[in-house]
């Protein structure tokens, strides 16, 4: 097992929530998305941002407008979409399921441990 | 120091040192290269142009002026490169669930598309871009993803065999403009030459120092020279002998470097220059050069904008093409400091006449070319015609059954198997058919085979040729009055057949026997006619008849068979023209010593019409029964004079008067 390899499945899975998440929030074009990411602390490479955004644009699930821009060519601000609306809410009930379940596992396990000792002696 | 140049990237002007446009071009096309399975991959390419531009803007904002490899290079780890995301894009394909049945097809179906557009890309094409002549070498070496130029050197070493499938090429493929698909090149280095910059590029892609190419080049030519001045200097240099040897080299030496001018294409562009030289290799070759000038770059970077003219092209991605040496603005003449050497200019002063002397080059070159063809078209047929005339030479050394066959065989596989699978290549390449290897492998299996049983039949050709053996026969000449034996020549009364190869110097092969009439016997002429003297008072005729066999019983029944019937008639002595041997024994170096023994006193003439019996019998057989038999040495004649043997040798009865 290459712990890289595990260490990118993790954190690509919860990739999409997030993006869907920053721009629910705001709307946002991917210069911000990339910011917001590296602020609390997701390594994201670009390159997967924009075919990632790409597609999520193709399933209706984002929309974009054109902005000018005083530093560069004008952006790409992306929105949600009402079905994009439906999928984060669907992705984010996945999320709270999984990651409180994840939490509970891990804490459990450390329980288990305490507990086991006093389950046999009843 | 760097060419600073300015693009029009995404609607805005920037300026761009050229290494890092070039970084920045490549990095694009990679992506579009890698995006082009995406669909909407135009677009996804275009964002991410939207957001280096954005980047580089962000860095113009910040006081620089100029985008350098180092922000280039940083915007690209940052993007990240097609082989960094590619798992991470992969698994996309399957966590999307969106459209998920048709992703996850397309997810599935990717190392299919994949291969189906490798095969695309390997279609043979003439390649337009990159050509000497037609770009059949280009393309081919496109297709095999080599270096044109061993491509092109193979061409012109195996010239004979390979031209013609370089007009059949010509003719059959379409012609294509195609990207280079190797990242290291051989090419002509006009920063580092003396003629052509053939050794500097040499030496640019084997990394090495340019003196050593150029000193192998020079050193023959030199030498020669060396050589012809210092002959009555230095007394060594005759060991160097023969002056023909030596100007060929000098001449190979030439055409080499002709050839290699002709075929290896000039650096002109960056790209090719980092080409050339390996990325790292340039780039540390320019830093150098950036190291030693860095405050005078940086006072004049402020400027630049001002001097450098804007060149304006429609889009880095759309045009980038256009974007060569010829469209670049000239070098800013004041960021030229007096000792920078490497840049990435090209014009320097001479190149004028060295230009010219490359054109002539190239004339003499496809002059050459032309004649060659022509006589190698002449060469082609006149081998077919003479190889048919030695097939009766076949039987000398080739035994029916199963060396014949494993001749045929041999034949077959050598050379059919090499045209045949060229042109089954050709044909299906022109018609796009899938490549398979499994044909390559066969054929060349079998070719390997050919190649065993070539060897094999060698061996067995070369055993029969193992062991020399001689038999001797001694005859008394019966007595006859006078004291002058006359020596002729028996003529063969009946046809015969010889061989030849109808074409060059000495048509007729002495060497090799004859065939009678009927084919049942063979004539030989490798006769040494020698004169002794008797050890009694007559005269004696000694043949030695000589052999080479399998083993030694072979060669000695070989030797025993021969037949070399002597007539006398009273004082003339008639030696058959040839001696004979049955068909069955084959070519096995037969050889025959005829040494006639002159009592003293007695006088001997030999007619000039048996002047071919003057062979060199090399049999080690036959060396040894002369050493061990002869109490006298062979002694000096002539043809057609009178001897008388006087004190043990052979003396001229007339003497010449106006030897006087």
């Amino acid at each position: 097992m290459n712990i890289e390899n595990t260490q990118s499945q993790m954190r690509k899975g919860v990739l999409e929530y997030c993006i869907l998440a920053i721009i629910r929030r705001n709307e946002a074009y991917p210069g911000d998305i990339i910011d917001e990411m590296k602020n609390a602390g997701l390594q994201l490479l670009e390159g997967t941002l924009y075919p990632l955004l790409n597609r999520l644009k193709n399933a209706e699930i984002l929309n974009y407008r054109w902005v000018e821009s005083t530093s560069g060519p004008p952006r790409k601000y992306f929105t949600l979409t009402e079905k994009g609306d439906k999928f984060y809410e669907l992705l984010e009930s996945t999320w709270v399921e999984l990651s409180t379940g994840v939490d509970e596992v891990i804490k459990g396990n450390y329980k288990k441990e305490e507990n086991e000792p006093n389950n046999s002696e009843q | 120091m760097k060419k600073v140049i300015n693009i029009n990237f995404q609607g805005q002007v920037i300026a761009i040192e050229e290494t890092a446009y070039e970084l920045l071009k490549q990095y694009i096309e990679s992506l579009k290269k890698y995006f082009s399975r995406e669909e909407g991959g135009e677009e996804i390419v275009n964002d991410i142009e939207n957001r280096i531009a954005e980047l580089f803007g962000n860095r113009l904002k910040l006081g620089i002026n100029i985008i350098t490899d180092e922000d280039v290079q940083s915007i690209i780890s940052s993007i990240g490169r097609p082989e960094d995301f590619d798992a991470d894009y992969q698994d996309f394909d399957y966590a999307y669930g969106a459209k998920s049945s048709q992703q996850k097809d397309s997810a599935y179906e990717q190392p299919k598309t994949e291969s189906i557009e490798s095969e695309e890309q390997r279609s043979l094409y003439r390649n337009e871009s990159d050509r000497i002549i037609a770009g059949v070498c280009s393309g081919l070496a496109h297709y095999f993803k080599i270096d044109p130029v061993w491509m092109r050197i193979i061409f012109v070493i195996l010239f004979s065999v390979l031209f013609w499938v370089y007009l059949i090429l010509w003719v059959v493929l379409k012609p294509k403009a195609l990207e280079t698909n190797v990242t290291k090149r051989l090419y002509r280095n006009p920063n580092d030459r003396f003629l052509g910059g053939v050794c500097g590029g040499i030496a640019a892609y084997f990394k090495i120092d340019t003196w050593i190419p150029r000193l192998l080049f020079a050193a023959p030519l030199f030498l020669n020279l060396m050589g012809m001045i210092s002959i009555p200097v230095f007394p060594w240099n005759r060991f160097l002998d023969n002056w023909d040897f030596n100007w060929n080299i000098n001449m190979s030496v030439v055409v080499v470097y002709a050839v290699l001018w002709v075929i290896i294409p000039r650096a002109n562009t960056v790209k090719q220059k980092l080409e050339m030289m390996g990325e790292e290799e340039y780039i540390k070759s320019i830093r150098e050069t950036v190291s030693d000038n860095v405050a005078n770059v940086k006072s004049k970077t402020d400027e630049s904008d001002n001097y450098t003219k804007s060149y304006v092209a429609t889009g880095i991605a759309d045009n980038s093409e256009k974007v060569t040496m010829d469209a670049l603005p000239p070098e800013p003449p004041r960021n030229i400091p007096p000792k920078s050497s490497v840049n990435a200019a090209t014009g320097s002063g001479n190149s004028g006449c060295l230009s010219a002397l490359g054109i002539l080059f190239k004339i003499i070159f496809f002059a050459f070319a032309g004649i060659f063809a022509i006589a190698m078209t002449g060469m082609l047929i006149a081998f077919l015609v003479a190889g048919t005339k030695f097939v009766p030479l076949k039987s000398l050394f080739i035994e029916y059954g199963y060396e014949n066959s494993m001749l045929w065989l041999s034949v077959i596989l050598l050379f059919a198997i090499p045209i045949v699978s060229i042109i089954v290549w050709i044909v299906r390449r022109s018609m796009k058919a899938k490549s398979r290897p499994v044909i390559g492998i066969v054929s060349i299996i079998l070719w390997v085979i050919g190649i065993f049983s070539a060897t094999m039949l060698g061996f067995k050709i070369a055993e029969k040729f193992n062991v020399e053996s001689s038999t001797e026969n001694v005859q008394a000449l019966t007595s006859f009055t006078g004291n002058k034996l006359y020596v002729d020549m028996a003529d063969y009364s009946s046809d015969y057949y010889s061989f030849s190869r109808n074409f060059g110097p000495g048509s007729d092969l002495d060497n090799f026997p004859y065939y009678t009439i009927n084919e049942d016997s063979l004539l030989f002429s490798n006769i040494k006619l020698q004169i002794v003297q008797s050890q009694d008072s007559l005269y004696h005729v000694r043949t030695i008849s000589s052999s080479s066999g399998k083993d030694l019983k072979i060669a000695k029944q070989n030797t025993e068979q021969f037949t070399y019937p002597l007539q006398q008639q009273d004082s003339l002595l008639l030696l058959p023209e040839f001696f004979s041997a049955p068909i069955s024994q084959g070519f096995r170096v037969q050889g025959m010593i005829v040494e006639i023994a002159v009592p003293t006193g007695k006088k001997i003439e030999i007619d000039e019409r048996l002047d071919d019996y003057d062979n060199f019998i090399s049999n080690s057989s036959v060396r040894r029964k002369l050493k061990k038999s002869r109490k006298t040495e062979a002694l000096d004649w002539d043809y057609g004079e009178e001897y008388i043997l006087e004190n043990g040798d052979l003396n001229k009865t007339v003497v010449l008067t106006d030897s006087i």
